[in-house]
């Protein structure tokens, strides 16, 4: 600005430079705005991807050894009762037995194929079951479990929210369809004890169960679901209904029923006698009774192994290839003249 | 004329503001415009169509997903994850790093936008964001959701994954194949750009570590509030040693179709500012021969008038020579 140079022409160099700076518009700068930050600016060069390929391989293939070892480790029994358990005169209909008042006591045996530690975990496994379906998610009141004060809380439980216009605790389907076949197991004419306590999560029995909360007007309806409960037994120790409401996620899904706290040596015949009430047969579904031990890894499972093992080795292979690709084909630095611009004549896109 | 064209510049000077007022971008003085054409303009489109063609991607791998679980639950709309979840995947888990690629990312430096002026063309050429890139993206996402989905639904068929027994219930499936999918869309980003600060390191890690402090808070929340995610991390996933396993396959896994296809195209195959990126890797940006070489080879020749189509003909019967003599140049 003229003025101002008029004015500090005289002074000195260091006021003089002062003043042009007071009068600059530049920005202060700072790295953050000038987009100068310090920068890390990998590329996959051949060593990189080489090198990412072999540590993969050397952390995934012992990972695959060590889970297929205690998938391996684990022994598991499957049983599927359904159809054996329907005595051959009635198996013509059987949803009409499974409706009916007949006896439905069932003897199975289980040969043990390799001894087993404890605890043993018995599980019920159904298949074609859709617990993940929207509305029947939907059909539960949480409120109404937790606590009796919301004992009225029965909105998204239609229809099976009240009986005579009373609210049903607990009320809606999955409740409703609680899972009630039993299984009495014994070895050797002397019963094995199943314990069922401590099958449902731990926040589950504490926080959404109320230990207040006692089931009220359940399966009084026309229509009987399923299992029925203890009317003086709070919800939060009615551990089978507690586990059948944790709905399942996949339509083939099992469910803890009891633990067993006994070893079990190889080729003990195992006896069930399991009541089949629960009906599954109108919509063809299966069930199966389960027992398995488990391992760190959990149950038997061989997916986690063998993937790990097969990622890993393919890995492994990639690597090789990787390093044989850059031993034989040069590497052209990239010559522009291939640009795609450049390689149409007249440089089209 | 500023009005009518695609994007107007006006300088600001002593004639006055007017010219400021009615344009899209204002600069100081004209040389500035060299700046914001070589470098501001590239980046621009660089990181707009990265960031575009990731946005993409990220949501069809959210979706297919939850699409694909769908299947299972006989298309009854129930999804596979917590409402919250869903909701909060776009807004904390893989908003940050992608806003961060599109305001901050650098695939060439400033420096380099000089010297390889050439650059620029990939703009106009629309190299970046070609139907090409955008339909391998899409691709790419299907590719991830598929991967999450089965790989996660397989380590969980029979719900066993704890070591005390529990079964897995839909909560457990869901918090898998979420964790997973976080990992993937974030580790994805982290793979696809080059260019890394400390605002790309906070947001990509933090993004994925924020999922994790948010299962656990929601968690702890009461369950009036947090309906089937209460504890589920605390409680079943971080227990259970199948859980992280399954996290650390699946992402590995998923991300090596892209690692293999990066690879083979930063080596073999590179675009042009791949070619500068190898450039500056190898310490060649500081021969000034070798950069005129670089630059003279990539003009791009003329397109209009008599004299360019003539040229056009000519160069269709020279390309085959051409060729044979590019062989022999040593680099």
């Amino acid at each position: 600005m003229p003025s101002n140079n008029t004015a500090s022409s005289s002074a000195a160099g260091s006021s003089d430079s002062s003043t042009t700076r007071r009068n600059s518009k530049r920005p202060k700068y700072s790295k953050f705005t000038q987009q100068e930050l310090p920068a890390c600016k990998p590329i996959l060069t051949p060593g990189w991807v080489i090198l990412t390929f072999l540590v993969i391989s050397v952390i995934f293939i012992p990972l695959g050894v060590v889970s297929l070892f205690a998938s391996q480790d684990v022994v598991e029994i499957v049983d599927r009762y359904d159809n054996d358990c329907i005595p051959p005169p009635s198996r013509a209909d059987k949803v009409a037995y499974i409706q009916g008042a007949a006896n439905k006591t069932c003897t199975r045996t289980i040969v043990v194929p390799k001894k087993m530690k404890q605890p043993i975990y018995v599980y019920y496994e159904l298949e074609n079951f859709y617990q993940n379906h929207r509305r029947y998610v939907k059909s539960r009141s949480d409120a109404q479990l937790r606590s009796v004060r919301d004992e009225n809380q029965i909105e998204g439980c239609k229809p099976e929210d009240d009986v005579n216009g009373q609210p049903i605790v607990p009320c809606g389907l999955i409740a409703w369809s609680l899972f009630n076949d039993t299984y009495a197991l014994s070895k050797n004419n002397q019963p094995l004890n199943v314990s069922k306590k401590g099958i449902a999560w731990k926040s589950d029995r504490e926080h959404k169960f109320g230990k207040n909360v006692f089931p009220k007007n359940f399966q009084m309806g026309n229509i009987t679901g399923g299992g029925r409960l203890i009317p003086n037994v709070p919800l939060s120790e009615q551990e089978d209904l507690i586990v059948w409401m944790r709905t399942a996620a996949l339509p083939t899904f099992r469910k803890l029923y009891g633990k067993i706290e006994t070893d079990l040596q190889e080729n003990d015949t195992i006896h069930v006698v399991l009541e089949n009430n629960y009906n599954t047969y109108s919509f063809d579904g299966k069930k199966k009774l389960v027992l398995s031990t488990t391992s760190w890894l959990g149950g038997k499972n061989d997916f986690l192994g063998i993937a790990y093992l097969t990622v890993g080795g393919i890995c492994f292979f990639l690597a090789l290839a990787f390093t044989i690709m850059y031993l034989v084909k040069p590497r052209r630095l990239g010559d522009p003249t291939y640009l795609s611009w450049n390689r149409v004549p007249g440089g089209g896109r | 004329m500023l009005q009518e064209a695609d994007i107007g510049v006006g300088i600001s000077g002593v004639e006055g503001m007017q010219a400021v007022m009615s344009s899209d971008i204002a600069i100081a003085q004209f040389r500035y415009l060299e700046r914001l054409l070589l470098v501001h303009g590239h980046w621009c489109y660089s990181r707009i169509s990265s960031m575009i063609c990731y946005f993409f991607y990220k949501n069809i791998t959210f979706g297919v997903t939850i699409f694909l679980y769908e299947a299972y639950t006989s298309f009854s709309a129930q999804p596979a994850y917590n409402d919250w979840f869903l909701s909060l995947f776009n807004v904390f888990f893989s908003s940050l790093p992608v806003i961060a690629v599109g305001v901050f990312d650098q695939d060439v430096s400033a420096r380099f936008c000089y010297k390889f002026p050439l650059l620029y063309q990939e703009g106009v050429q629309n190299i970046l964001f070609s139907w090409k890139r955008i339909i391998g993206w899409m691709f790419n996402g299907v590719i991830s959701a598929l991967a999450i989905f089965f790989l996660c639904k397989e380590s969980l068929k029979h719900q066993l994954f704890d070591p005390n027994g529990k079964t897995a219930g839909w909560e457990v499936l869901g918090g898998t194949m979420y964790t997973c999918m976080v990992w993937v869309v974030n580790l994805q980003l982290a793979l696809s750009i080059s260019y890394f600060t400390w605002v790309q390191h906070i947001v990509i890690w933090g993004s994925i570590a924020l999922w994790y402090i948010f299962l656990m808070i929601y968690g702890a929340m009461s369950p009036s509030f947090s309906t089937d995610a209460y504890m589920v991390f605390l409680e079943a996933l971080a227990p259970a040693p199948s859980y992280w396993l399954t996290t650390l396959f699946v992402m590995i896994f998923s991300l090596i179709p892209y690692f293999i296809y990066k690879s083979v195209k930063m080596r073999f195959f590179p675009v042009y500012h791949q070619m500068i990126q190898w450039i500056r890797y190898e310490g060649h940006s500081n021969d000034a021969e070798f950069v005129e070489m670089v630059r003279q080879r990539s003009i791009r020749p003329t397109t209009v008038g008599y004299t360019a189509r003539r040229a056009a003909s000519v160069r269709r019967e020279d390309r085959f020579y051409d060729q044979i003599h590019t062989d022999l140049v040593a680099f």
